[in-house]
């Protein structure tokens, strides 16, 4: 039976206009999506499917005076990871522990940098500077996981090694919380930032522009083609004031010492730049950028990052009977041929202070009690002259105050004297007078203050300001740092000058400071023997040299922590620093001009000069 | 009354009706080509497609030749025949991703869901011709529905929940079409609509109040879901409200029928508990995908994220698409099941909003055809099978269309023509050979 359906097609017409209905829901929704919010969506996809690999830049290099490389880069491989943006949970597992085993490191914290690096949805360095041998395995790992990577970059390297490392700082990780404000400006969580010293100060301008290669990824996190890459723009160049020369004498010669504890500063006394900054103990930068972390750990974990050169407080001892003198003949309290008897100890009321030499140095004037550092010769004096004085000469010496150096942790050291006591609301004694007279009581002071002091006296006069850098190349030009400028001035007679300096030179002759001596040179010093609570004595030698007949080139303050006689301690190492600064070799006794040209050491294994590689993942 | 009556060829095929079903094939299969290109077993993929659309081309000839009233006169070897098959497909078929649902041939798979949805409408459209004088009955209802259950049942227990899914609407499209009592069909789609809000109702509550204050509203109903004490007292009080309502209504001498307030709270009642229980039988994945659609900024990287990369992969497209081969989403292997559920966000990167308007026009123009033919069929059980087959394919496209720009849950249900799946596509194309045969004979005399 055959039946009519006309009376039904109100019906279907019903159920084929709710459709037409939702087709048209549907076609506002694709117009909405693909074209009201083509932008936004067409970024999303952009992200899923881009991933920014950066490659650390080199920073910029650094030089001696002379040109020495002292800072510089070189190429190295960093294992990166980029994780899937699938929804499919990879397990991690394996591949830590497939890394660990390569890499050395310990598969949980592997684990949880991976897991990091699937959170944030970015690609992190599970390791750095990885050697070669570590890299082709690594490249056999890469077929087998996918995510890992292999890109090249800059390292920064020190072609010294252990060698100037407060002055020029190392090159530290980046801690998460201080990231959080650096992100603005372009670091990321596995950057590389500069700490202590150079690196630190002119971390700024050391730091070039990261380069960068977009890749396409795919779900997994495999690095499918290239997309397009901007090339790091290389930090710009430091040159310092430094001399590597020196630098190595100094450095060389504080480690030799028994405690393996001091400083030892040089300047040049015409300008105020910094020859060498040494101090002890220091430690190889490079090892901060090894690939193997239990290195690292280790290095951070004794890393000395106190720099004795600075923020080393220390009484000054006898060294500081320079300034006595300088108040006391300035101030025409001494005459220096006036001579007085040292029994071997000062009587003070109830008190005795002994002289370092217990048997006296029995009949002494100004000259030999300088050049034998007599201790009871500057007791006397020391009344005569009195607190005020010697505090208002150690004052202007630069006591006291910072020299500003432009690094981090300089310390001021304290004065001692009437003044301060006064500030402080206590009185002064003569007692107190006769400690001052020989550095000791509550005076402190920092190696490079005495460099500062030093160097006056060499310049007759001026108090500069140390300065280390000289230039930097910065993109946009030349910027000059080696302007010399003055703390302060000290104004002496001219005849005191005189009679200081020859006083100093009769210590090196003739006194206490004659293992300083070089031939061919005049050496003027002091030696100084600072007595404190804390253990053995610390040894000082203050100095400055010149050609004869030319103006003093270098002025050097040394410092050895409980190395006991500055004389014997301090001395020889201020001379192998001045020695350095004048290109004068010791060669069996002679002293003869330096033959070999100072300059970095080439690893053997590292090949040509540094990064002069292609920029491209391997 | 004149006939006109056309001849030949011409008259016997619906050409708009035929090149929009080629149009459609053709995008699909450009676009599903495309999708599964970067896939490694992408040969087999090409090679097992191009035989799908060979054969289907036969089915599609196949079913324009033949006379589809016989499906009529055999409708109960019909229906036999597909509850044997799915019978079997649980017995002997082989297992793909946790479901017994395919019979794996040596040289290909079949799925027999598909052909058990085409069946339930030919068998359907036979029912209902039969049962035209009580159309208007309850009874037609509950029948239609008694006829369907097994068969339903059958695929439910496979499992597979999405093909169950798609014969409501097709059920509840030719009960309206055939003039069953709009107020029972409202009933059944009230029922329908509670069970299924109730699971979203739950999962948002659920993802809106992890810890929600005894005694809140959200605590309430959480505690609803459990399936205790505080069900009895919510079916209570429902209850209670709607017998209030109807003692307020004689009050009010309103003319209203006792029955409705008697069906009303009873719909509610069954579908909330058919809602309760549906949501204590959902699996990890089906939760996922409710969690995704009531807060999809939730969990970007886990229960939203297919529908998240489709919207990606969409709007990422724009007018014009980013070219064939050359989509990110796709081709990179954000975008999952690309080439077969989630085919219309490689169309929409791909192609553009001229793509998908195209797929979309498209497959308007067809469901228009079918609408038309079922129009000038020359009986009720052609015009029957029509409404069917247009409800179907009306509701598939909403659901695929509507998952993939984030306007619907995500329900597992291809896009017929356009997704990658030989058995649907072959199926589908003798479907539509067999509204071309109710075209083409709709002059026929007896």
């Amino acid at each position: 039976m055959i039946q009519s359906h006309q009376s039904l097609h109100q019906q279907l017409s019903i159920l084929f206009n709710m459709i037409l209905f939702a087709g048209l829901a549907i076609f506002v929704r694709l117009f909405q999506l693909q074209v009201y919010q083509n932008v936004e969506y067409s970024e999303l996809a952009r992200q899923n499917s881009t991933q920014m690999i950066y490659q650390s830049a080199p920073r910029g290099r650094v030089y001696d005076r002379n040109g020495v490389l002292v800072a510089t880069n070189e190429g190295a491989f960093s294992l990166i990871y980029l994780p899937p943006k699938a929804k499919e949970k990879v397990d991690l597992k394996p591949l830590a522990d497939a890394l660990s085993k390569q890499l050395g490191q310990d598969p949980d914290n592997l684990l949880e940098t991976l897991q990091e690096a699937v959170r944030e949805q970015s690609a992190l360095r599970l390791a750095e500077n990885l050697p070669r041998q570590t890299y082709f395995r690594l490249k056999e790992l890469k077929t087998i996981y996918p995510g890992i990577d292999l890109i090249e970059e800059a390292r920064r390297y020190y072609p010294f090694g252990r060698f100037a490392s407060h002055l020029l700082g190392y090159m530290g990780k980046m801690d998460p919380r201080s990231w959080k404000h650096l992100k603005t400006q372009g670091y990321r969580v596995d950057s590389r930032i500069g700490r202590l010293g150079i690196e630190g100060k002119f971390e700024k301008e050391l730091r070039g522009r990261d380069g960068g290669i977009r890749m396409v990824v795919d779900a997994q996190g495999r690095l499918k083609r290239k997309l397009g890459s901007f090339k790091w723009e290389t930090g710009s160049n430091l040159y310092l004031t430094i001399d590597a020369a020196v630098q190595k004498a100094a450095d060389e010669g504080l480690r030799k010492t028994a405690t393996g504890r001091g400083a030892a500063v040089a300047l040049d006394p015409r300008s105020g730049a910094v020859l060498a900054l040494s101090s002890a103990p220091d430690f190889d930068p490079n090892l901060l950028l090894s690939s193997d972390p239990e290195v690292v750990k280790s290095v951070v974990a004794g890393l000395p990052e106190f720099n004795h050169a600075i923020s080393g407080v220390y009484p000054p001892g006898s060294a500081f009977k320079v300034i006595v003198s300088a108040a006391g003949l300035n101030e025409n309290r001494i005459n220096p041929e006036d001579t007085v008897f040292c029994p071997g100890y000062f009587e003070l009321g109830k008190n005795i202070f002994l002289c370092w030499n217990h048997k006296g140095h029995k009949r002494v004037n100004w000259w030999t009690g300088l050049a034998q550092s007599c201790d009871v010769f500057f007791y006397r004096t020391g009344l005569k002259i009195g607190g005020s004085l010697i505090e208002k000469y150690a004052r202007t010496f630069g006591l006291g105050q910072k020299t500003n150096i432009f690094l981090n942790g300089e310390r001021s050291g304290h004065l001692f004297g009437p003044q301060t006591r006064q500030d402080a609301g206590r009185g002064w004694y003569d007692g107190d007078s006769v400690n001052l007279a020989i550095g000791q009581g509550e005076l402190l002071v920092t190696p490079i203050q005495m460099a500062v002091m030093a160097a006056a006296i060499a310049n007759r006069g001026s108090l500069w300001r140390p300065y280390y850098v000289e230039h930097i190349d910065l993109p946009e030009g030349r910027q000059e740092f080696g302007k010399p400028e003055k703390l302060g001035s000290v104004v002496l007679k001219d005849y005191v000058w005189k009679e200081l300096q020859d006083g100093m030179a009769l210590v090196v002759s003739s006194g206490t400071g004659v293992p300083a001596q070089i031939r061919g040179l005049d050496v003027r010093g002091k030696t100084g023997t600072a007595q404190n609570s804390g253990g053995d004595d610390h040894a000082w030698f203050v100095s400055y040299a010149e050609r004869p007949g030319e103006q003093p080139a270098v002025a050097v303050a040394v410092l050895v922590e409980n190395g006991g006689h500055g004389a014997s301690v301090a001395a020889p190492i201020a001379r192998s620093m001045i020695m350095a600064a004048y290109r004068l070799e010791d060669r069996g006794g002679k002293i003869v001009p330096s033959t070999s040209t100072f300059s970095a050491p080439l690893p053997a294994s590292r090949g040509k000069t540094a990064l002069g590689l292609p920029m491209r993942t391997l | 009354m004149p006939i006109k009556v056309e001849t030949g060829v011409k008259g016997r095929v619906d050409w708009p009706f035929l090149l929009a079903a080629a149009g459609l094939m053709a995008m699909g299969s450009i676009a599903m080509l495309s999708a599964a290109f970067p896939l490694p077993y992408f040969a087999q993929i090409e090679v097992r497609h191009l035989a799908a659309v060979a054969v289907g081309v036969g089915a599609l000839v196949f079913g324009l030749g033949f006379n589809y009233q016989v499906f009529q006169d055999q409708a109960k070897v019909i229906y036999g025949l597909t509850s044997a098959i799915l019978v079997a497909v649980l017995v002997v078929g082989s297992s793909h991703k946790g479901h017994r649902s395919w019979f794996d041939l040596s040289f290909f798979s079949f799925q027999p869901a598909e052909l058990a949805r085409i069946a339930m409408i030919l068998v359907m459209a036979a029912f209902l011709d039969a049962r035209a004088r009580k159309i208007r009955d309850v009874s037609t209802v509950l029948l239609a529905l008694g006829l369907a259950a097994p068969v339903m049942v059958l695929i439910i227990k496979q499992p597979d929940f999405s093909t169950t899914i798609t014969f409501c609407p097709i059920l509840l499209g030719m009960l309206f079409c055939a003039g069953a009592d709009l107020s029972h069909l409202l009933a059944l789609m009230g029922y329908g609509l509670v069970t299924g809000a109730m699971p979203l109702l739950f999962t948002y509550c659920q993802v809106r109040y992890p810890q929600p204050v005894p005694g809140s509203l959200p605590a309430l109903i959480l505690q609803t879901s459990r399936l205790g004490m505080a069900t009895v007292v919510v079916l209570a009080a429902a209850a209670v409200l709607c017998l209030g309502a109807w003692r307020l209504s004689i009050w009010l001498r309103m003319a209203a029928r006792a029955v409705y307030f008697v069906a009303v709270p009873l719909v509610l009642a069954a579908g909330m508990l058919s809602g309760v229980l549906i949501n204590r039988q959902l699996k990890s994945y089906q939760r996922n995908r409710f969690v995704a659609y009531v807060a999809p900024q939730a969990d970007i990287q886990g229960a939203a994220y297919h529908v998240h990369q489709s919207q990606i992969a969409i709007g990422s497209g724009g007018l014009l698409g980013k070219g064939l081969f050359s989509g990110t989403q796709s081709q990179l292997g954000f975008l999952p099941e690309r080439h077969t559920d989630f085919i219309y966000a490689v169309v929409g990167e791909e192609m553009g909003f001229l793509g998908t308007t195209a797929i979309l026009a498209l497959y308007l123009l067809l469901i228009w055809r079918i609408v038309a033919i079922a129009r000038v069929a020359r009986d009720r059980y052609g015009y029957l099978v029509c409404c069917g087959l247009a409800a179907m394919f009306g509701f598939e496209l909403v659901l695929n269309v509507g998952m993939c720009v984030g306007l619907l849950p995500v329900a597992g249900i291809p896009l017929p023509l356009i997704s990658y799946g030989g058995s649907s596509l072959v199926i589908t194309l003798w479907s539509l050979g067999i509204v071309a045969n109710v075209y083409s004979r709709r002059y026929a005399l007896l």
